[in-house]
């Protein structure tokens, strides 16, 4: 019997030419396709629950076998890390509203202003080559093919295809992922962050642990001033950590207190920040906090260029940059944010990550940047979906 | 032609598919080998090539590979290609022989899911994406063979069962007499 017979290589090639029409197709845009893909994914959705139903026991068991003594460090790492945060909080709502406000005068757009849709993310991408994670909200919630995907610590990806119940969302990691950021030169100038110290188990100074415990020994430390924060609210679920925070007063006795639901009247909160970056202090209780921000805010500069990912495992790069020595020079430390623009699919100023590497080029390319994003995308639960209308589209 | 469906392997691949691809999806996006995602449906495809050969793994290859892309929201026909050539690869087995060791067939599967798992960023070169490539090619290939090895003793009874195949069996030759 011939194992490769005519017949039998005939019936490969029709599959593999039927694949490259279908690619084709596709790739065109074909609403047949679409509609078979609806189709499939409804018929896949009770397998898939059934199959949850099944591997989520054993799973869960594995991780907590695994993952304890981890889980335990995290959880006091997370506990001293809150408490630092709770003392420069305060000024940092102030920071935020007083931002708003200078906007809202110069009538200047705003995150404030823009709707978000909270998801959860119910998968990911199964094969080694795309970053995406999927979304329970889709266009049933008003989420639209493009619109930026953020979570509280800044930029994760954007929406690329909307099921009514569902979307795909690409991180900023994958290697098709474009979108155009300034980046404030200047802002890396004061600090290196990233300069080697040394580090108690939970990943703190020694001197940050002390603040932690004591807060009313804090030493000034950099404010960053999320605009993520007001942007739809408080609506992201909290941590099991929020209802309660235990403080320590001067005199060494724990106190127990509410987290800050809303954000406070301006009355009620200390000065901003000042423009030339001075120490503001502020009172919350007995407990001093003296925040200040490490650099001239008159000398930071905004410069533009484009961020593309690189692929899993890989810092995002961002290039087209002009460096600019007689205005600032663009380094280590300096803010990433997204950049807006009238056509641009993402609104300004959500934070993206910070600059780690500078990586200059010959010739008149410029230097491209390596940026360590805020937002841990191995550790995605919920996400918020900015209902952003690019201008042009707005009119 | 109804009847026809109905007694073809596709009505028991499907299904089967279906369930690997879900623990797959399950399992194996969260819980990687060096930061590798375990690519069950590609063993198993290989496996079907392995127990049918070329022919009966290309059309594996293809049913779960649509149903792969399909679901996946990748454009169809771009994880197609692989696991059909994967298929086809795996079922060169039956060149060598007819009724293979486990750790023969072993090997074979993870050859196929290897060419398949390379084959991926190939496919998407085609389609114009910008350099596809994964972080380290090799490691994620060389991952992908070993699991689909480590595998196959599950997954080729699994594929016998689906294509309807009989382990060959050794009859010994009837007496002659006179």
């Amino acid at each position: 019997m011939a194992i490769y017979s005519v017949g039998r290589r005939r019936i490969v090639i029709v599959l593999l030419l039927t694949s490259v029409l279908l690619l084709t197709l596709d790739l065109r845009g074909s609403a047949v396709l679409d509609r078979v893909r609806d189709v499939a994914a409804v018929s896949m959705t009770p397998v898939e629950t059934a199959v949850d139903v099944v591997t989520s026991p054993v799973e869960r068991a594995w991780e907590s076998y695994t993952n304890y003594d981890e889980l335990e460090r995290e959880n006091e790492a997370l506990r001293e890390r809150l408490a630092r945060i709770e003392g420069s909080q305060a000024a940092a709502e102030a920071a935020i509203i007083d931002a708003q406000r200078i906007r809202e005068l110069n009538e200047l757009p705003s995150l404030a202003g823009i709707p978000t849709a909270v998801a959860e993310v119910v998968g990911a991408s199964a094969n080694n080559l795309d970053q995406i994670v999927e979304i329970n909200k889709g266009s049933l919630a008003g989420v639209r093919v493009g619109q930026p995907v953020v979570n509280q610590a800044g930029l994760v990806g954007r929406v690329t295809q909307v099921f009514p119940t569902s979307a795909q969302v690409m991180l900023v990691i994958d290697r098709r992922f474009t979108i155009a950021v300034e980046i404030l030169g200047g802002t890396g100038a004061a600090a290196d962050p990233f300069a080697p110290v040394d580090t108690t188990l939970s990943g703190l100074t020694p001197d940050e642990l002390n603040d932690a415990v004591n807060p009313t020994a804090a030493e000034p430390g950099p404010v960053i001033t999320n605009p993520l924060d007001v942007l739809g609210g408080n609506d992201l679920p909290q941590s099991p950590l929020s209802p309660a925070v235990t403080t320590t007063t001067p005199s060494g006795e724990p106190v127990e207190t509410a987290p800050p639901t809303t954000v406070p009247r301006p009355e009620d909160l200390p000065p901003a920040i000042p423009a030339n970056g001075a120490p503001v202090q502020s009172r919350t209780g007995d407990a001093t906090t003296t925040t200040s921000i490490p650099f001239e805010i008159s000398s930071i500069e905004k410069e533009f260029g484009a961020l593309k990912g690189d692929g899993q495992g890989k810092l995002p790069k961002v290039s087209l940059l002009q460096d600019n020595p007689s205005l600032s020079i663009l380094q280590e430390g300096d803010l990433v944010a997204t950049a807006g623009g009238s056509g641009s699919l993402a609104p300004p100023d959500i934070p993206v990550g910070r600059v780690v590497n500078r990586i200059d080029r010959p010739g008149v390319g410029g230097p491209v940047l390596e940026v360590e994003l805020f937002a841990d995308l191995e550790q995605l639960g919920f996400l918020r979906v900015v209902l952003f209308q690019p201008a042009e589209e707005a009119g | 032609m109804f009847a026809a469906f109905v007694q073809s392997s596709i009505i028991r691949l499907i299904p089967v598919g279906m369930v690997i691809l879900a623990i797959q999806r399950a399992l194996f996006i969260e819980h990687t080998v060096l930061d590798v995602k375990l690519q069950l449906v590609l063993a198993f495809v290989a496996a079907c090539g392995v127990v049918g050969g070329s022919e009966r793994g290309a059309v594996a290859g293809f049913s779960l590979g649509t149903l792969f892309d399909l679901i996946e929201g990748t454009p169809v026909g771009s994880t197609t290609i692989p696991m059909l050539v994967a298929g086809v690869v795996a079922g060169s087995l039956a060149l060598i022989t007819a009724d293979p060791q486990w750790w023969l067939s072993a090997i074979f599967v993870a050859l196929g899911a290897a060419t398949g798992e390379a084959m991926m960023p190939v496919v998407r070169l085609f389609i114009g994406e910008e350099s596809p490539w994964p972080r380290d090619t090799a490691t994620v290939v060389f991952i992908v063979a070993i699991s689909s090895a480590a595998l196959s003793p599950l997954f080729v009874p699994i594929a016998r069962w689906c294509l309807k195949l009989r382990r060959a069996e050794w009859v010994a030759p009837a007496e002659t007499v006179g």
